[in-house]
C-alpha cells in the first residue's frame, strides 16, 4: 500500500517549527505588543451648540421642504417660533400667533401644524404666514398632533383621558376645522403619536398604552406591550417602516416591534448597559431615521444614539456650557439634524449625535498596566465563549460532515430501493407521495401571491419568500418522485425527451440530498448564514422556547443555562457546526474514497450490513487518515467563530470592540484578541497533532506503506 | 454422491459498461469437494466468485445455496454471505485491527457472539492456520503469506459452508506462496467445501477434485484433476502451456 494523504495541505507550517523558534516568536509578538505606544483617541462631541436668540423651553421641531430648500421650525414656550433655512446656522424669530406655550407640531408636504396647550390648533405655511384651524374645547390636557394628508382634514390631536381628536373634512372652504372624536378602547394620558403613512399609525402612553391604526385614526386596536413596561408612561414612539417600530418610556426602556401590525412588542435588552432593559435615564423622546439607527433625547443633558435598535445604546457628550432638558429632534437624514431643549438650546449634528473621535492622546488607558486591568477580564470572557462555541461547533460540525459523507457516498439509487418490493406498493406510495409533493407545491406557489407584489420585483418573488422557495422546490421534487413510482413497471426504463436520454433511476436520494445540503452551505457567505439562523429562523429563541415548553424555565446557571442560557449561543454553534459539516464532508468523503473498496467486500463477504461495514470497517480507517485535513477545517472554525459577534454573541471578537469602546486603544486590544485566537488555534493543531499520533496504526494512512 | 451445496445455472453477467465478462455458466459443488477454477486473466473467474458471494448481481441465471436460490431481492443477503466464506487476492485485511480482532469482527457482530466465546474461536481457527503467536500485530506488520492465513482464518471462523478463493497467492511473492498453498491443502484434506481460482495449476491437480476451465465467459473443459494432465481441448493445452511459459519467465525474473 503506498502511502496516502487526503486532500488539503495544512493551513499554517507552524507546526514544521521547532519549539525554541515557536517561544521565540511568541515572545516577540508579545513585546510589539506590550511597548507598542498608546496611540489613543479623544472624543468630541457630535453636537454644535447653534444660537437660537431665545431662553425659551423649545418643545417641538419639525421640518419642511420648499423648491428644494428645507426649513427647520421649532416652536416652544409662550407661542416662540424659529425657523432656518440654512440648515440651522442662523435663527428667524418669527412673531407670534398666540401666547400659549406651542407643545406639538407636525407637518406633511408644505404645511406645518402646530397645537398650542390652550387646545387651538394653526396651520403654518413656508413664508411664515398662518391659518387658525380652530380650537379643540376640551377640559383634558392634550399633549400631541399630526397630520397625514394634504389639505386640513388630516389632522389627529391626542390628549389626556384617552381622547383622540380628528378634523372633520366637511367644511373644506371654512378655516376652521370641526373636531370630533375617534373612537377608542382605553382613557388613559396618550402621549405621542406618529404615522407611517396616511393610514398605518400609532399611539402611545401612559400604562404602557399601545394604540394601532389601519385606517387613518378612525379606530383604533389596543396592542398588548411588554409585562414589564405595563406600568410604565410610553413618552415616544416612531414608525420607520411596516417592520420597525420603536417606542420608549419615560424612564428609559425601549420597546420595539418587528411584526407587520405592531403585534407584538418586545422589550429590547440593552447590551451596552450589562442587559439592562431600561437605560436608567428619564427620556422625552426618541427619533427613529433608521431601520435600526435610533436617537434618544431625555432629561438632565441626556442624548444618545443606538446603531442597532438598541442592543448598544452610546450616551453623547454634550457640548461645554450647554445644560438642558432635550424634547425634540428634527432631523433631515439620518445622520443630519437638531435637537431641541429647555431654555432656548438648539444643537446641530451632522453624526447621528455620534461622538466624534479626536487623534490625540487620553490620559485613562495609555499605560498598558491600566489598559490590561481594565480589559483581561472581559478578555477572558471572550475566551472562554469562544472556546465554548468552539467545542461544541466542532463536536456538531463533524457529526454533520460523517452524516453527510456516509449519505453522499451511500450507493442505494431509486431503482434498488424499489426493486423487489410489490408494485402496488411502490405506486401506492408513489400517489401519497404526488399528493404531499403537489400540496407542498402549491402553498409555496400561493406564498407568492399572497406577497402582492406586481413590479420588477415580481422577479425575485421565489427568492424574496424562502420558505414558499423551500416548499416550491421540495414541492416539485417530491411530485416528481411520487409520478415516477407511480409509473414503474419493473423495467426501470429511460426518460427520452427527443435526443436526451435521463436515468431516473440511476438518481441516488441521499446523496442528491447531502449535495443540495452541502452546495447550498458552501456557496453562501458565513456571514449570512449567522444572520439568517440567528434573525431568520430565530433557532436559538426557538430552541429556548422548546425547552421552555418541555422541561421548564431555564435556570441562572448550571448545565441548562450553560447551553441555553443565550440565545445567540444556540444560533452559533448550529451556523458552525452546519456549516463548518458542509466543509468538513468533503473532507470525510475524500477520506472514506481512499479506502480501498476491497475492505467493503470484505466487510460484506462476512455477513456484515453496508452501515454495519461503515461503522466497524470504513469509518474507523476513514477518520484516521483524514484527522490532519479534518483538522485544517477545525481551525478554520476557530477563525469563522469571530462572525458570531453579528448576533451579538460575546465572543472574542466582539468583546475586542466593547474594550475599544471604552479605552479607544485599538492597537493593543485587537492585538491581544488576535493573540488569544492564536493560543486557541495553536493549542488545537498541538492536540489534533496528538491525537493522530496516539491513532496511528502501522499500515494506514501517511505513516507509509505495508 | 454427496449433497450438493452449491449449484450455479446459466450464469451471465454483463456489465455496465456492456462488458459480457461471463456467458452462461453452470456448474455444482459438492458437499466436501474442492473445484478449481482456472483459466486466463480477463476470462471471468472473479465474476463468477463475486456472482457467487453476491458481491454484484449476475444479470441472469440461478444460484443455489443447499437448493434454495440466493439471487432473488428476498433472499437475506447477508445471511448468505456469512454462509459462504471469501478470501480474496489482495488480503483485504481490516488494517485498524489486530490480527485476533480481525477475525472475531464476523462472529461478534453478525453472529451475535460475546467477546470471549468469539475470541476462542478465533484462536482456534488461527491455530488451524498457524498464526498464534501474531494475533496482537496489526496486519501492517504481517508477511504477505501470513496476512493471507490470517485472511482464511477469518473466513473459516465464520464457519462457512463453502470458502471461495479468489487468486489466494498471485500477490504473494514465490518464497510465501508454500504456506498458504499448504494451509489451503489442509482444508481440503479436512473436508471442507471450496472453490479456489489459482493459477498454481501444480496445486490445483494435487488438489482440487475437480477443474473448471473458463475461456471466455465460458467452460471450455471441466472434469476431474486428470484432465491437466491429459487436456481434451485445444484452448485448455494451449493455456496450460502458456502458464508454463509464465512459470520460467517469472522465475527468471526473480532470478536476475
Ligand atoms: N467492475 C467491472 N466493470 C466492468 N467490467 C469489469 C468489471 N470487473 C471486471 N470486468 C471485466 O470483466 C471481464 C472479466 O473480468 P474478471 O472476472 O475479473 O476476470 P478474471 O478474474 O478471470 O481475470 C474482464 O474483461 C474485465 O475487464
Ligand atoms: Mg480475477
Amino acid at each position: 500500500m503506498a502511502a496516502r494523504r487526503v486532500g488539503v495541505e495544512r493551513i499554517f507550517s507552524w507546526s514544521a517549527l521547532d519549539e525554541k523558534t515557536r517561544v521565540g516568536l511568541l515572545v516577540c509578538i508579545f513585546l510589539m505588543v506590550a511597548v507598542a505606544p498608546a496611540i489613543g483617541q479623544s472624543i468630541e462631541s457630535g453636537w454644535e451648540f447653534r444660537e437660537s436668540g431665545t431662553e425659551q423651553n423649545l418643545n417641538t421641531a419639525v421640518i419642511v421642504e420648499h423648491d428644494n430648500t428645507k426649513t427647520i421650525w421649532v416652536f416652544g414656550n409662550q407661542g416662540t417660533m424659529l425657523s432656518s433655512n440654512d440648515l440651522g446656522n442662523n435663527w428667524q424669530l418669527h412673531e407670534k400667533i398666540t401666547d400659549s406655550n406651542i407643545i406639538a407640531s407636525d407637518s406633511y408636504a408644505e404645511n406645518v401644524v402646530i397645537l398650542s396647550s390652550d387646545g387651538g390648533v394653526f396651520v403654518i405655511s413656508e413664508n411664515g404666514s398662518w391659518t387658525y384651524l380652530g380650537k379643540i374645547d376640551s377640559t383634558n390636557e392634550l399633549t400631541d398632533i399630526t397630520i397625514i394628508s394634504e389639505g386640513k382634514s388630516g389632522i389627529i390631536v391626542i390628549g389626556d383621558n384617552g381622547n383622540i381628536w380628528k378634523s372633520s373634512s366637511s367644511s373644506t372652504d371654512d378655516d376652521v376645522l370641526e373636531w370630533y372624536q375617534a373612537s377608542n378602547p382605553l382613557d388613559s394620558k396618550l402621549l405621542d403619536i406618529a404615522f407611517l403613512d396616511n393610514e398605518k399609525g400609532i399611539i402611545v402612553g401612559e400604562e404602557g398604552t399601545i394604540l394601532y391604526t389601519e385606517d387613518g385614526g378612525q379606530s383604533w386596536d389596543f396592542r398588548e406591550s411588554p409585562e414589564e413596561t405595563r406600568n410604565s408612561d410610553l413618552v415616544s414612539v416612531g414608525f420607520y417602516n411596516p417592520f420597525r417600530m420603536f417606542a420608549v418610556s419615560s424612564e428609559g426602556q425601549i420597546l420595539s416591534s418587528t411584526t407587520e401590525g405592531a403585534i407584538n412588542w418586545n422589550l429590547v435588552e440593552i447590551e451596552s448597559h450589562g442587559y439592562d432593559t431600561s437605560l436608567g435615564r428619564s427620556i422625552n423622546s426618541i427619533e427613529v431615521v433608521s431601520a435600526s439607527i435610533i436617537l434618544f433625547a431625555g432629561s438632565n443633558n441626556y442624548l444618545s444614539v443606538s446603531l442597532d435598535g438598541g442592543n448598544i445604546v452610546e450616551t453623547n457628550l454634550i457640548p461645554q456650557d450647554v445644560f438642558s432638558s432635550f424634547n425634540d429632534h428634527a432631523m433631515i437624514d439620518y445622520q443630519k439634524g437638531i435637537v431641541v431643549g429647555d431654555n432656548g438650546v438648539i444643537l446641530w449634528t451632522d453624526t447621528s449625535g455620534k461622538n466624534n473621535l479626536v487623534g490625540f492622546e487620553i490620559p485613562d488607558y495609555n499605560n498598558f498596566g491600566d489598559f490590561v486591568e481594565y480589559s483581561d477580564d472581559m478578555l477572558l470572557d471572550g475566551f472562554k465563549a469562544t472556546v465554548k462555541i468552539v467545542g461544541f461547533g466542532i463536536l456538531f460540525g463533524f457529526i454533520i460532515g460523517v452524516l453527510l459523507a456516509m449519505l453522499k457516498t451511500a450507493p442505494a439509487t431509486l431503482k434498488s430501493l424499489i426493486e423487489g418490493k410489490p408494485s402496488i406498493i411502490v405506486r401506492l406510495v408513489g400517489g401519497g407521495l404526488s399528493i404531499t409533493g403537489i400540496y407542498l407545491f402549491w402553498n409555496g406557489f400561493r406564498g407568492f401571491s399572497e406577497l402582492q407584489l406586481n413590479g420588477i420585483e415580481y422577479i425575485f418573488t421565489p427568492v424574496g419568500d424562502p420558505h414558499g422557495f423551500a416548499l416550491f422546490g421540495i414541492g416539485i421534487t417530491i411530485t416528481f418522485l411520487g409520478i415516477l413510482f407511480i409509473s414503474s413497471d419493473g423495467k426501470f426504463s429511460k426518460i427520452k425527451l427527443g435526443p436526451l436520454t435521463f436515468d431516473p433511476w440511476k438518481i441516488r436520494p441521499l446523496n442528491s440530498i447531502a449535495t443540495v445540503y452541502t452546495d447550498f452551505f458552501r456557496n453562501t457567505p458565513l456571514i449570512v448564514q449567522f444572520m439568517f439562523i440567528h434573525f431568520g429562523l430565530s433557532l436559538g429563541m426557538e430552541a429556548q422556547a422548546v425547552y421552555e415548553n418541555i422541561i421548564g424555565p431555564i435556570g441562572n446557571d448550571g448545565v441548562d443555562y450553560f447551553l441555553l442560557g443565550e440565545s445567540a449561543f444556540i444560533s452559533a454553534i448550529f451556523t458552525l457546526g452546519l456549516n463548518s459539516g458542509a466543509y468538513q464532508c468533503e473532507t470525510i468523503r475524500g477520506a472514506i474514497s481512499a479506502i480501498p473498496s476491497g475492505q467493503m467486500e470484505a466487510g460484506r463477504s462476512i455477513g456484515l450490513t453496508y452501515l454495519g461495514t461503515m461503522k466497524l470497517v470504513i469509518m474507523p480507517q476513514a477518520i484516521r487518515i483524514c484527522i490532519p485535513p479534518i483538522g485544517n477545517e477545525m481551525v478554520n472554525l476557530v477563525l469563522n467563530s469571530s462572525l458570531a459577534m453579528v448576533i451579538g454573541y460575546a465572543e472574542l471578537s466582539r468583546q475586542g470592540r466593547l474594550i475599544i469602546a471604552v479605552t479607544f486603544q485599538v492597537f493593543w486590544a485587537w492585538g491581544m484578541v488576535m493573540i488569544s485566537y492564536f493560543v486557541v488555534t495553536w493549542t488545537l493543531a498541538l492536540l489534533l497533532r496528538r491525537l493522530e499520533e496516539k491513532t496511528r496504526i502501522p499500515g494506514l494512512g501517511i505513516s507509509g506503506g505495508s | 454422491m454427496a449433497d450438493v451445496v452449491l449449484s450455479i445455472l446459466d450464469l451471465e453477467k454483463i456489465y455496465p459498461g456492456g462488458v459480457h465478462a461471463v456467458r452462461g455458466i453452470s456448474f455444482d459443488v459438492h458437499e466436501g469437494e474442492s473445484v478449481a477454477i482456472i483459466g486466463s486473466s480477463g476470462s471471468g473467474k472473479s465474476t463468477v466468485l463475486r456472482c457467487i458471494n453476491r458481491l454484484i448481481e449476475p444479470t441472469k441465471g440461478v444460484i443455489e445455496l443447499r437448493g434454495k436460490q440466493i439471487n432473488t431481492p428476498n433472499a437475506d443477503v447477508n445471511n448468505v454471505r456469512s454462509r459462504i466464506g471469501m478470501v480474496f487476492q489482495s488480503f483485504e485485511l481490516f488494517a485498524h485491527l489486530k490480527v485476533l480482532d480481525n477475525v472475531t469482527l464476523g462472529l461478534r457482530h453478525v453472529r451475535g457472539m460475546s467477546k470471549s466465546d468469539a475470541e476462542k474461536v478465533a484462536i482456534e481457527v488461527l491455530e488451524r492456520v498457524d498464526m498464534l503467536e501474531r494475533i496482537n500485530a496489526y496486519p501492517g506488520n504481517l508477511s504477505g503469506g501470513q496476512k493471507q492465513r490470517v485472511a482464511i482464518a477469518r473466513a473459516l471462523a465464520m464457519k462457512p459452508e463453502v470458502i471461495l478463493f479468489d487468486e489466494p497467492t498471485s500477490a504473494l511473492d514465490p518464497e510465501l506462496i508454500g504456506s498458504v498453498l499448504q494451509t489451503i491443502r489442509g482444508l481440503a484434506d479436512e473436508g471442507m467445501t471450496m472453490v479456489i481460482v489459482t493459477h498454481e495449476i501444480s496445486f490445483a491437480r494435487d488438489v482440487a477434485d475437480r477443474i473448471v476451465y473458463l475461456d471466455n465467459g465460458k467452460v471450455a473443459e471441466e472434469g476431474p484433476s486428470s484432465i491437466i494432465n491429459e487436456p481434451k481441448t485445444d484452448r485448455l493445452k494451449k493455456f496450460l502451456s502458456s502458464m508454463h511459459e509464465d512459470k520460467i519467465i517469472e522465475n527468471v525474473k526473480k532470478e536476475s
